[in-house]
């Protein structure tokens, strides 16, 4: 929606628990970008922003139960986006707190260099698929500020970024 | 040593060139949940040549499309495996592709010595 020459998106999409549908989404939310702003450097940034998000809800999400579907939104104008995912998830799971501690830390340690490079490190000292970046590269890579919220047995990570 | 993986969207090519080591591109997509699976066994064979005949190994990043962080992952055990059996490691990006800057960059964590060397390409 163009107005007072602001352009106004929103992608709203259930996706299916299926993990080839990451990419698939993540490709089409690219092109997505590329056809509203310039900055081909930035739209990768926020579909691989987009890409990580998708990946964590899958790996940790409660798929146990009758849900098969997580939830991207992706909306913003020239100036923000935001990239929220909401996905199952069991209230006692330990990768839950896992999640809300490296929040907190990466909102402790604003220098996100600085943060992708101690969880390189970190991750060297982790048995070999524990590397657990994908927040971090968010945050690093993507230029985003991360939220996260649980409200019953529904998790949200919102990631949001403003543009130069 | 001529050797190749093709897994889904991930295509890497090995080029041996005698005394100079092996050469590896990188191509396409490395977007698997659990890269590891594939990727662990083809490198272990090629770390293993390259450990018997005491060359090193060039790694050429230019045409890959995407990594996710899984991948990530993969790269620094195997930057850590190398550096431990003392194998010379080179690692070419496109510094022209940010996304590649930015996650090659910070691999620089582990470049300390001739062992490891990250280069924008």
């Amino acid at each position: 929606m163009m107005d007072a020459g602001r352009y106004d998106f929103r992608i709203e999409l259930p996706i299916r628990n299926e993990w080839e549908n990451i990419e698939r989404v993540r490709v089409s939310v690219l092109e997505f970008f590329v056809a509203v702003f310039h900055d081909v450097h930035g739209c990768r940034s926020l579909a691989n922003v987009a890409g990580e998000l998708m990946e964590n809800a899958m790996k940790y999400g409660d798929w146990s139960a009758s849900e098969t579907h997580l939830y991207l939104r992706i909306c913003g104008d020239d100036a923000r986006a935001r990239v929220e995912v909401q996905s199952p998830i069991d209230p006692a799971a330990p990768e839950l707190g896992e999640l809300l501690d490296t929040l907190a830390w990466l909102r402790a340690t604003p220098d996100a260099r600085a943060a992708f490079e101690s969880r390189i490190l970190a991750a060297a000292a982790r048995p070999p698929g524990q590397a657990k970046l994908g927040l971090t590269r968010v945050a690093y890579e993507g230029g985003c500020t991360i939220e996260a919220s649980v409200d019953g047995r529904t998790l949200t990570v919102l990631a949001s970024r403003t543009f130069p | 040593m001529e050797s190749s993986l093709h897994a889904g969207s991930l295509l890497i090519e090995v080029e041996d060139r005698g005394e100079a080591g092996l050469r590896v591109v990188w191509q396409g997509k490395s977007s698997d949940r659990q890269p590891e699976r594939v990727l662990e066994p083809f490198f272990a064979r090629l770390v293993e040549d390259c450990a018997t005949r005491r060359v090193g190994m060039e790694m050429r990043f230019e045409r890959l499309h995407h990594f996710n962080s899984s991948t990530i992952g993969y790269l620094i055990q195997l930057i850590k495996e190398m550096r431990g059996r003392g194998i010379r490691l080179v690692i070419y990006f496109d510094h022209a592709l940010l996304w590649q800057k930015l996650s090659f960059e910070a691999l620089r964590v582990f470049s300390k010595d001739e062992l490891l060397q990250i280069r924008g390409a």
